[in-house]
C-alpha cells in the first residue's frame, strides 16, 4: 500500500491555501507529555502535510497526510507524501509508541481506529486534545488484526483529505500469519476509498467554527483503491511488481486485508475464479467461526469496517477481478442506488 | 403494584424503566401478562434543530406536541398492546411495525383503535411506511422494544447486561418539511424520496453536545455491561463507530445470537435495520499501562457527513458520549 508520491509544498496543492489557526471552535490545542511514559518495543514517526497530490484516474487532487517525519527522523513534514499514508505494522503484544509531528499552522491529531488505549492516546480532541507540537501516542497492541490511522480534527475533512493509512497488528510471531493464525502465501493491503473533489480545495478549519461548507453533502466523483484510480489499476495489473494487484500461484493462500475507508457504502464481488472467500476477522477481531463466501460472492459493508479476506484460487488467470460497487449513502426507501464503482485484480499463475 | 406502575408506564409512552426503585437498573420481568395502552397523535409542527433553526416535521406524539421521535413502546411478551391513534393531519398515516404483520391505516383528520399481541422479544420499528418513507423521516418513527420474561436479557438466553439504551438514529432535510408548511400534509405525497438531502444527523432526536443527556450518553462502571438498541428510522445509511470497546452484535432483525456473537467497532445500519449490540464497559484493552479511572471516548457514526449540521460545525452531528469507569448520575430511559 502507498501510491502517488505527491510533490507539492506548503503552499497547498492544486493551488489550495490553508489558513492559519484562527478560531477556537471545540478545539483543545496541546502539546503535552504522555503520561507514565514507558520505553516502547517499536515506535513509529509521523510529521504532517497539506500541500500533496495525488493522480487518480487521470486526475490531479490535493492530498493531506502523514508521512515519516518529525522526531529524530529528519522531517519531512510539510512536504509531500505518499496517498494513503504509510503504514504502521506492529506485533500483538508490543508496547507503540506513535511519535506526532505537526508544525505547521493546523492542528492534527492521530485516532488509532479499533485500538483502544486510554482516552489520553485515542487522538480525540473533544476528548482529550488536538495537536500543533509534538505528541507520543502510546499504546499496547492486544489484539491482532486489520486497522487503520486516521487524523480526527474536522474528521469529516481530513479523513476524506487522505489523512489515513494502514494499521496491522500482526500474530506476536510477526507477519505470514492472519490474525486466527491461517498462514499465507501472499498478502496485500487494499484501502478502498472514495473521493468528492469539489471538497478538495477548502481550508483545515473549514465550517468548523459554523458556516455551511457543505459537509453534508458528500458526491464523491473519484474512486480508489490504495490512492489508484482504475486508469492506474489497469496499468498496475500488468506491471513486473504491481503496487495494488494481487500476483499469485495457483494453490496459494492469499490474505486480502480490506479497509473500507470511504463514507458511502461499497459492495464488493469476487470473481468465481477467486474460488471461495473466507472471512476470518472483522473489524480487528477474529470471527467466532470463519465464514465462507462461496465463489462469485459479493459482501457490503459501510464506512470503516475492515475485513481479513482469504481464499487461495486453483484457476489461472490474468486480471481477475474484484469489483467495488458504491452507493449513495442516502437511502430513504432502503434500496441501493449506485454511484460508481472500480476493480482491482487478481493474476494467477 | 408492578403491573399498575408499568401500565402507567405504557399510557403515558414515557418510558421510564423503573421509575421509582434505583435499585432496578434494567426491567422487572412479570409472570403474568400485561395490557398496556398506547395514544399516539399523529401532528405536524415545529423541531428545533441542533443550530436553533426550526423544521418542520411530523410525527407521533404522546401529547399534541410534535415530539422527534415518537414515545417508545415498552412491553414483555405475550402482552396485548391497545394502541389508539388520532391522526390531525390532513393527510393518510399508517401504522407499521417492522419484521412483523401488524399494518393499519388512520385516514387524514380521523381516529383508530387496534390491539395486537407484542410480538418475539426485540426491538423494532413502528412507523408510517408511505411514500417509500417519506413519511418516517419526516419523523412518523418510534421504537417498539419488547421484553422477554427473563431477567435482564433482551431475549431467552441472550447476554444479561446492567442497564439498556436505545438510540434513534435519524437525519433531515428541512426542505421537505418546508415543501409540507407551503404546501399542506398532502403534499407528503409528492415528495420524491430521492430529492432527500439531509443537513442535520440526530441520535434519538438530538445533536451533540445536547447527546450529553443520561438516555443517550453510555455510561457505567467496569463491568457494567450495558444493551444498546440502535434502530435506524432516517434516510441515509450509518455506520456506527465504537471507540474505547468493541461491541458485541447481538441481535440484528431479531435474529438473535445466543453464543459466537461478533465483536465489532462499527455496526453497519441501513434504514429500518435494528440491530441490538452489548457494551461490555471492559478497561479499554490496548491502554498502558492500563487504564485508571473513568475513561471518556465517542460514539460517532463514519459515514461523516453525518458528523456535522448545516453543512459543517463538526462534529454537531449523531455522536455521543460513553464514559466507562463511572455509574450515571441518572439511569436511562428508552
Amino acid at each position: 500500500m502507498g501510491h502517488g508520491m505527491g510533490g507539492g509544498g506548503m503552499g497547498g496543492g492544486g493551488g489550495c491555501g490553508n489558513a492559519g489557526v484562527t478560531g477556537n471552535c471545540g478545539l483543545n490545542v496541546q502539546a503535552p507529555a504522555t503520561p507514565n511514559i514507558v520505553t516502547p518495543d517499536i515506535e513509529f514517526f509521523r510529521a504532517t502535510f497539506m500541500g500533496g497530490n495525488a493522480t487518480i484516474d487521470g486526475t490531479n487532487v490535493a492530498i493531506w497526510g502523514f508521512n515519516d517525519g518529525g522526531g529524530g527522523m529528519g522531517g519531512m513534514g510539510g512536504m509531500g507524501g505518499s496517498f494513503p499514508s504509510p503504514p504502521i505494522r506492529v506485533r500483538q503484544g508490543q508496547i507503540v509508541h506513535t511519535h506526532l509531528n505537526v508544525m505547521m499552522m493546523a492542528p492534527h491529531t492521530i485516532h488509532h481506529h479499533g485500538i483502544e488505549p486510554d482516552d489520553h492516546n485515542d487522538g480525540v480532541g473533544h476528548y482529550s486534545f488536538d495537536v500543533l507540537g509534538n505528541y507520543t501516542y502510546q499504546w499496547r497492541a492486544s489484539h491482532a488484526g486489520t486497522y487503520f490511522y486516521h487524523c480526527h480534527v474536522n474528521t469529516v475533512l481530513h479523513a476524506e483529505m487522505g489523512m489515513y493509512g494502514a494499521l496491522i497488528i500482526d500474530p506476536s510471531s510477526g507477519p505470514g500469519s492472519a490474525s486466527d493464525g491461517t498462514s499465507y502465501d501472499v498478502e496485500a493491503i487494499w484501502a478502498v476509498d472514495d473521493i468528492d473533489t469539489s471538497w478538495h480545495c477548502l481550508p483545515w478549519d473549514a465550517a468548523l467554527c459554523g458556516g455551511d461548507a457543505g459537509f453534508n453533502n458528500f458526491n464523491p466523483d473519484l474512486f480508489c483503491i490504495s490512492g489508484m484510480g482504475q486508469s492506474e489499476l489497469d496499468a498496475d495489473a500488468g506491471a513486473a511488481t504491481p503496487a495494488v494487484a494481487i500476483n499469485a500461484s495457483r494453490g496459494d493462500t492469499v490474505l486480502l486485508r480490506y479497509i473500507m475507508a470511504g463514507y458511502v457504502p461499497q459492495r464488493v464481488t469476487f470473481h468465481r475464479d477467486l474460488g471461495d472467500i473466507t472471512i476470518v476477522a472483522e473489524d480487528g477481531r477474529n470471527l467466532p467461526q470463519k465464514v465462507t463466501l462461496s465463489a462469485g460472492s459479493s459482501i457490503f459493508m459501510t464506512a470503516a469496517e475492515r475485513y481479513e479476506f482469504i481464499f487461495s484460487p486453483s484457476t489461472s488467470g490474468n486480471a481477475i477481478p474484484i469489483d467495488i460497487e458504491y452507493f449513495n449513502y442516502r437511502s430513504v426507501s432502503g434500496s441501493l442506488r449506485s454511484i460508481g464503482s472500480i476493480t482491482g485484480y487478481v493474476n494467477i499463475n | 403494584m408492578e403491573r399498575r406502575k408499568f401500565l402507567k408506564i405504557g399510557v403515558g409512552g414515557v418510558a421510564g424503566l423503573v421509575s421509582g426503585s434505583a435499585a432496578l437498573l434494567t426491567w422487572t420481568p412479570r409472570s403474568f401478562a400485561a395490557t398496556v395502552n398506547v395514544n399516539l397523535n399523529a401532528v405536524a409542527g415545529d423541531i428545533t434543530m441542533p443550530d436553533n433553526s426550526s423544521a418542520y416535521m411530523l410525527s407521533f406524539s404522546s401529547n399534541n406536541s410534535p415530539q422527534f421521535h415518537g414515545p417508545t413502546i415498552l412491553c414483555q411478551e405475550g402482552d396485548t398492546v391497545n394502541v389508539n391513534i388520532n391522526n390531525d393531519l390532513s393527510t393518510d398515516t399508517s401504522f407499521v411495525v417492522t419484521g412483523t404483520s401488524i399494518n393499519q391505516s388512520i385516514t387524514a383528520n380521523n381516529s383508530r383503535s387496534f390491539s395486537f399481541s407484542a410480538p418475539a422479544p426485540g426491538t423494532y420499528i413502528y412507523h408510517d411506511d408511505q411514500n417509500n418513507g417519506v413519511n418516517r423521516v419526516m419523523g412518523l418513527n418510534g421504537a417498539l422494544v419488547v421484553m422477554p420474561n427473563s431477567n435482564n436479557q433482551s431475549f431467552n438466553n441472550g447476554p444479561t447486561f446492567v442497564r439498556q439504551y436505545k438510540w434513534a438514529l435519524h437525519s433531515v432535510d428541512p426542505a421537505w418539511g418546508d415543501t409540507l408548511r407551503s404546501n399542506g400534509h398532502n403534499a407528503v405525497n409528492n415528495i420524491n424520496p430521492n430529492s432527500f438531502d439531509p443537513r442535520y444527523f440526530t441520535l434519538n432526536g438530538v445533536s451533540y453536545p445536547d447527546t450529553h443527556n443520561p438516555d443517550t450518553e453510555i455510561e457505567g462502571d467496569f463491568g457494567d455491561a450495558a444493551l444498546i438498541r440502535l434502530i435506524n428510522t432516517g434516510g441515509i445509511i450509518h455506520s456506527p463507530h465504537f471507540h474505547g470497546n468493541h461491541v458485541e452484535i447481538t441481535s440484528i432483525n431479531r435474529n438473535n445470537f445466543s453464543g459466537q456473537r461478533k465483536e465489532k467497532d462499527i455496526v453497519s445500519m441501513m434504514p429500518l435495520d435494528a440491530r441490538d449490540v452489548i457494551f461490555p464497559f471492559k478497561s479499554p484493552p490496548d491502554a498502558w499501562p492500563p487504564a485508571n479511572g473513568a475513561q471518556h471516548y465517542p460514539m460517532h457514526c463514519h459515514s461523516e457527513m453525518s458528523q456535522t449540521m448545516a453543512g459543517g460545525s463538526y462534529p454537531h452531528g449523531l455522536h455521543a458520549g460513553m464514559v466507562i469507569g463511572h455509574s450515571p448520575a441518572t439511569e436511562p430511559t428508552l
